[in-house]
């Protein structure tokens, strides 16, 4: 266990000291994802004319699709950022040349992965608390105090299930080596049918499929506790939701990669380009 | 004459090699003739479950046109090209150097533009092919309601359009070969144009500073332009005035796309930084 947490305190310092070396990078994932919303924003003042949509509110609960999508905003892009460090991990080893030496080492792979998920968490929870802070002191959007840790308890749930699904995309990357065509299909079906821009409910074909992600559950349950003031009881089915997948996508990618780490060992083609 | 026919021979070679590097990536290949579909969609149910339907009457008062779908569908459509500019050009060097063969590209008997020129050439190609397929799919599903008339003039203002983005596509590639990580500067820009370039909202709607930014940008003018002629937008000024502006942008972002290019590009040689990674 001591060993454990040494190689995955290690990896992460190592990886730390590599994303510090681009501080341009962070600086842009902190800031950019607000660009992205704006023209949302823009959109619905030109569609409605206002701030406020009856028609959102029929489909919401509540009529204030600003708030709506820069909530949306920022959970995706913390979702997003799971998903993307955690596929290309093991990819990036494979462009700095160290892939077989990590996996060649007298260690199991496993807690160097979990070093790196935990940075990727770090510096994805860095990214949305500057977007939250920037949305609630220019924007005026309210996140008062006491909603902040039932939505810190609805996030970890969801990053549990996403960072499973990212162990099995680190997988699936020794083995076919370029994932990346695969993460941004994932990327797209997460963009399209879960309710990060628009309310699913708009659409029955949307409304249904956005049951597979548990994104959906998340943000549903978030934006009822911030908009309409619901308490994390009143969502226990999202919650309870939350908890299956994390528990089917963390056994399930740990058996994957399990599977796939042999079978690449027993091939010999983890050097493979 | 000799030498225009040796640079579009080495423009069109560039072209050949870059759409055979494609058609290897199959799936990649079909991925990116669906992908701006999957990006336009959630701001079309966006639009849909703000209004409550199709047609809003805020948007008819500012634009003259109240059709919410094809509003949004032509500007997203149309500035697919800003994607041939920053992600087509934009990457070609660095792409070039991934591949470990951008010194060889460099020492090639031409002038490095007309690489650059090449990658664009391939990009127009392959970015229309998107916006054909785009359209063709997106017109099945919605029915868009656009005046057929006003197809070729609307051809010839990208034609327009193209020369200025061509001209923040040179820049953009130069400045990748000092910046390295080129991604974030064409992911920054796009990301600027696309807020300030009213795609799915008018000008009217963008706070004055932001509108008064908009005016630099070869899209503001070419996409409300091409709206103008399919869907009869009111543009707030006439097709002249739009059409004079954007022919100055295609003169002054050409002329300073190229200029960049060539200061980076004398920099990068003296420095000795080019095949840095």
């Amino acid at each position: 266990m001591k060993r454990d947490l040494r190689i995955i305190w290690e990896e992460f310092r190592k990886n730390l000291k590599i994303l510090l070396c681009y501080p341009v990078v962070w600086g842009f994932w902190a800031i950019f994802p607000i660009l992205w919303v704006l023209p949302l924003i823009f959109q619905g003042k030109a569609l409605v004319g206002g701030l406020n949509s009856p028609s959102f509110e029929k489909l919401t609960g509540s009529g204030n699709y600003l708030a709506f999508v820069l909530i949306g905003s920022i959970v995706s892009t913390y979702a997003m950022s799971s998903l993307w460090g955690m596929g290309q991990s093991l990819r990036e080893e494979s462009y700095w040349g160290t892939l077989e030496l990590i996996l060649t080492a007298p260690i199991r792979p496993f807690p160097i992965l979990i070093g790196k998920a935990i940075l990727e968490s770090c510096f994805a929870t860095t990214g949305a608390v500057i977007q939250a802070c920037i949305f609630t002191f220019f924007l005026g959007v309210e996140l008062s105090f006491g909603k902040i840790l039932p939505v810190l308890f609805i996030m970890v749930l969801l990053l549990l299930g996403l960072y499973g699904a990212g162990l099995a995309l680190a997988a699936v990357t020794l083995l076919i080596k370029e994932s990346r065509g695969l993460v941004n299909t994932l990327n797209w079906i997460f963009y399209l049918f879960s309710p990060i821009r628009y309310p699913v409910e708009v659409n029955p074909i949307t409304r249904v499929v956005s049951l597979a992600i548990p994104l959906t559950y998340a943000l549903f349950a978030i934006r009822s506790m911030i908009l309409l003031n619901k308490s994390i009881i009143q969502l226990w089915g999202s919650v309870v939701s939350l908890i299956l997948f994390d528990v089917a996508l963390m056994a399930g990618s740990y058996y994957v990669f399990l599977k796939v780490e042999q079978k690449v060992r027993k091939t010999g083609t983890i050097g493979m380009y | 004459m000799d030498m225009v026919m040796h640079y579009l021979g080495a423009m069109w070679a560039e072209n050949i090699k870059e759409w055979k590097i494609e058609l290897s990536y199959r799936f990649d290949f079909a991925r990116s003739l669906v992908e701006p579909f999957v990006y336009v969609l959630p701001y079309l149910l966006f639009g849909i479950a703000v209004v409550g339907g199709r047609n809003s009457q805020s948007l008819f008062n500012l634009v003259g046109t109240g059709d919410v779908i094809t509003f949004v569908v032509i500007g997203y459509l149309f500035m697919g090209f800003l994607n041939t500019a920053l992600w087509g050009m934009g990457f070609a060097l660095r792409k070039e150097q991934f591949f470990g063969t951008l010194e060889s590209v460099f020492v090639a008997p031409v002038p490095r533009w007309v690489y650059v020129g090449g990658m664009a050439l391939h990009s127009t190609m392959h970015q229309g092919l998107i916006i054909m397929v785009q359209m063709i799919m997106l017109q099945l599903i919605f029915h868009l309601l656009i005046d057929a008339s006003g197809l070729l003039p609307a051809i010839g203002v990208v034609a327009l359009m193209l020369v200025a983005l061509y001209g923040i596509g040179m820049m953009v590639a130069s400045l990748a070969l000092i910046f390295k990580a080129g991604w974030i500067i064409a992911e920054a820009l796009h990301s600027v144009i696309s807020v300030v370039t009213p795609i799915a909202y008018p000008l009217a709607v963008l706070p004055i500073f932001l509108r008064k930014a908009s005016h630099f940008f070869p899209t503001t003018y070419g996409i409300l332009t091409i709206r103008h002629f399919l869907i009869g937008e009111d543009m707030g000024f006439s097709v002249g005035t739009s059409m004079l502006r954007l022919s100055l942008l295609c003169v002054g972002w050409a002329i300073f796309g190229l200029f960049i290019f060539s200061v980076v590009d004398r920099k990068t040689r003296r420095d000795g930084t080019l095949g840095h990674y």
